[in-house]
């Protein structure tokens, strides 16, 4: 075994510690040394803390800078705010790195999906700027900087010259914003310069969901304010067989946290049936930001081979395996290939 | 037969206005601002692209740009012509700003967000 990694680990709530379990296991069976420091998110703590992000918790993802998170709820029109917002703001995670990348079992009408998508991660109209301006009038301010726009376009070139990326496209409206999204692709195009190895380019947002969705295939690597990548990301989740399997990334300069971008479905919690792909690539990927790569590949390969003989899948992919019938599956794939 | 715009404007409900609070927008490049009360407006939180900066924790790697929200709440019943003398005191003692929001509160509950 190499260097033991410290990391945070979010359960969350409803079906989310039943799926972190299944996680932990596969990744713990795969060679790295990793100590797990359990803690707190979510609507369980409300009760217990009063707030959905417990100060305990965000010294913990301090102190040790990475984390992996299971699915969190938001309450709706309620006061409190998203556990999920608030630690993007924290710990200024301003890189929302979504990959979509076609899982070779699961079918799709396409035959090639390889697209990392860069959100920024902390401002545009979540920068929870808004107020009633009369008795009839709501208003939300948008919110963008150029060193807000700047460092997700220097980052998410930096990854694609890394990764042996070819391509960057900043996706905007600045026909129509002409002030904010327009001071968002002019950073784009500055740091575009530093970069002459990476081609770039701009498109229209609008243009680029029928893009995407016509012929996805031309697209390499996505930079997007926050409200676009909110919804684009999601669009690119379900080219590639929905959110079930779409792992999650918010990095910042000093922390990175990993997570499944679904919902916690609190109506099958407990039963041990969702499917947790989606954490399990989100802790992939952690595995290779944390330069883990052997083990990240040698769990990915089995997790393909268990999706492929369809013998111990979750009920959305047509099995009827439980949660941890399909993670110890896994294990066992990744044992009998040792 | 009213229009869709019609029947919409019709559907307007009376809600009581009180004033409880003022967001100033400060421009500043020497880092979070620092307030005593200006009359009966008491400064309770400062915002920087979205995230409280003060009080409270603040990460040393937050990026951080020279527009502050101010959130000054009013420390007993205020009136419109009360926003004007803080405006001005608020100018006078050299603060550069680049707008201001009346916070109000509808039928006793706010319109206007809290910070993260």
């Amino acid at each position: 075994m190499g260097k033991q990694h410290v990391v945070t680990m979010l359960p969350g709530e409803g079906t989310g510690p039943e799926i972190c379990e299944a996680v932990r296991l596969v990744i713990d069976a795969s060679g790295v040394d990793i100590k797990w420091e359990y803690e707190d998110i979510g609507l369980d703590c409300l009760e217990k803390y009063g707030t959905l992000l417990p100060d305990k918790t965000i010294q913990n993802i301090a102190k040790n800078k990475v984390a992996l998170k299971g699915p969190t709820t938001t309450p709706i029109g309620t006061g409190h705010k998203s556990a999920n917002v608030t630690l993007r703001k924290v710990f200024d995670l301003y890189a929302n790195v979504r990959p979509a990348k076609l899982i070779p079992v699961l079918k799709r009408p396409w035959d090639k999906i390889d697209i990392i998508n860069f959100r920024e991660n902390t401002e545009d109209s979540y920068a929870a700027i808004e107020h009633m301006v009369s008795d009839e009038v709501a208003q939300c301010l948008k919110v963008i900087t150029w060193p807000g726009s700047y460092r997700i376009a220097d980052f998410a070139f930096k990854w694609a010259k890394d990764n042996g990326r070819k391509k960057v496209w900043c996706v905007h409206k600045a026909n129509i914003m002409k002030m904010t999204d327009g001071l968002f692709l002019d950073a784009f195009r500055e740091v575009a310069k530093k970069y002459p190895d990476i081609e770039s380019g701009d498109i229209i947002v609008d243009n680029c969901c029928m893009q995407l969705v016509r012929n996805p295939a031309q697209f390499d690597c996505l930079v997007l304010p926050n409200l676009y990548g909110d919804i684009l990301t999601d669009l690119c989740a379900g080219l590639v067989g929905g959110l079930g399997f779409a792992p999650g990334a918010n990095v910042g300069d000093g922390c990175a946290i990993f997570e499944a971008v679904h919902g916690s479905a609190p109506k099958y919690a407990g039963m041990k049936k969702v499917n947790p792909s989606a954490v399990l690539v989100s802790g992939i990927m952690m595995l290779r930001w944390l330069g883990e790569e052997a083990a990240a590949a040698r769990i990915e390969k089995a997790m393909f081979a268990v999706l492929d003989e369809r013998k111990h899948v979750t009920y959305d992919v047509g099995g009827t395996a439980k949660t941890d019938e399909y993670a110890q599956a896994i294990v066992d794939k990744m044992h009998a290939k040792a | 037969m009213p229009t869709f715009t019609e029947t919409a404007k019709a559907t307007k409900k009376k809600r009581d206005i009180k004033l409880v609070g003022i967001d100033m927008y400060i421009i500043t490049d020497k880092g979070i601002p620092k307030f005593d009360d200006i009359g009966p407006f008491k400064c309770e939180f400062i915002s920087n692209r979205g995230t409280k900066v003060w009080p409270g924790f603040v990460s040393p790697d937050l990026l951080q740009v020279n527009w502050y929200r101010c959130r000054f709440m009013a420390t007993k019943d205020v009136q419109d012509a009360d926003v004007n003398t803080f405006l001005d005191a608020l100018t006078k003692k050299g603060w550069w700003w680049s707008a201001a929001q009346k916070l109000w509160n509808y039928d006793g509950e706010a319109g206007f967000s809290k910070a993260y």
